[in-house]
């Protein structure tokens, strides 16, 4: 029933051009990662889109980075799981958002356009806590 | 001895809970670090055991927020992210684009698609967003359609002078998107532009 609500609500929202558009790319990869889409996964490589609901994963000695269309930069060190469960960018609609959760790795995060327009919209889960981005550069590690 | 041994204990407790508190913090935490502009902006964690802000580059914190943010040394942060630091694709570059009339760009913006074509070879996977905007001039449907024109001329002659692309995104923002904060109906040059964001 909630699925039929959201469903529905994208439907008729003015951005489903967006759910329907990478929101990035993968720009370099080392060793062994993966992004998994709309329940495909895929290994990664430079050139790789990344969805709305992407889950990016790095293998033991690996490495991954991925630009988005804001230009949020994510890279990853070995070992981590991160999922972009939220992410809209329309400043003109002023439709912003992006939420993401670290569930184990390393991070190194540069926010985008949307930490700028705002700041509020930007959030990363992890298991323990829960960080709020103000334009800025950080590194995150989150062991299991 | 034995009062002194009861003495010796409860001194060793607080130390050895301040010695597991510094073990946590090799466990799950964040480092807040200058950006590449060289601004620093602040993070904030909020976990079960507290909330806290981190607006000092260098400073970090635990993400359950039990710690006020302490500065991390540099050693310890190379050998927690220094692979997810070196993968760190290259920071975009934006460029702005302005037009003299109606859709004929201005000399010096023309004189930049050079620029932008030998910015996107040097990236891997580029992919490119050219975004057309108007002042509040007219009606806002209208400069939609305007902005739209501006974004597909720019996008066509980047082409026609040999840019290469992964991917790239031709859109409108009409008048929605000022870069100058103008009322209605105001004659604005430096928002009758385009934006080509190269990532």
């Amino acid at each position: 029933m909630f699925k039929c609500v959201v469903l529905s609500s994208c439907l008729l929202s003015p951005v489903l051009w967006a759910a329907d558009a990478p929101i990035g790319w993968v720009k370099n990869v080392t060793g062994d990662a993966s992004v998994s889409s709309h329940g495909v996964l895929v290994r990664a490589e430079s050139g790789t889109a990344v969805w709305q609901g992407s889950v990016l994963r790095t293998g033991a000695k690996s490495s991954m980075g991925i630009t988005f269309k804001d230009e949020t930069i994510m890279s990853f060190g070995p070992n981590t799981q991160m999922s972009v469960d939220e992410y809209l960018y329309a400043p003109a609609q002023g439709q912003l958002s992006l939420v993401g959760k670290l569930a184990k790795g390393t991070m190194n995060y540069v926010s985008g356009i949307i930490a700028k327009l705002q700041p509020d919209a930007v959030a990363v889960n992890t298991p323990v806590g829960m960080i709020g981005v103000r334009g800025t550069q950080f590194v995150v590690k989150v062991e299991e | 001895m034995p009062f002194k041994a009861g003495v010796f204990r409860s001194f060793l407790i607080p130390c050895m809970l301040a010695f597991l508190l510094q073990a946590c913090a090799s466990e799950s935490y964040i480092v807040l670090l200058e950006n590449p502009d060289g601004h620093t902006g602040a993070v904030t964690v909020s976990g079960e055991k507290g909330k806290q802000l981190i607006k000092k580059a260098g400073d970090g914190a635990l993400l359950d927020g039990s710690q006020a943010p302490a500065p991390v040394a540099a050693d310890k942060i190379r050998e927690d992210f220094g692979e997810a630091m070196a993968a760190r694709p290259k920071v975009p570059k934006r460029f702005i684009l302005y037009f003299q009339i109606d859709t004929t760009l201005t000399a010096e913006s023309e004189g930049q698609l050079p620029t932008i074509i030998a910015e996107a070879a040097s990236r891997p996977a580029v992919d490119i967003s050219v975004v057309g905007h108007t002042d509040t001039m007219g009606k806002a449907d209208e400069n939609a359609a305007l902005a739209l024109v501006r974004a597909t001329l720019v996008a066509n002659l980047l082409k026609d002078k040999g840019l290469k692309y992964h991917n790239m995104t031709v859109e409108s923002h009409g008048e929605r998107n000022l870069l100058i904060l103008t009322p209605n109906e105001v004659y604005e040059p430096k928002n009758r532009r385009v934006e080509v964001s190269v990532r």
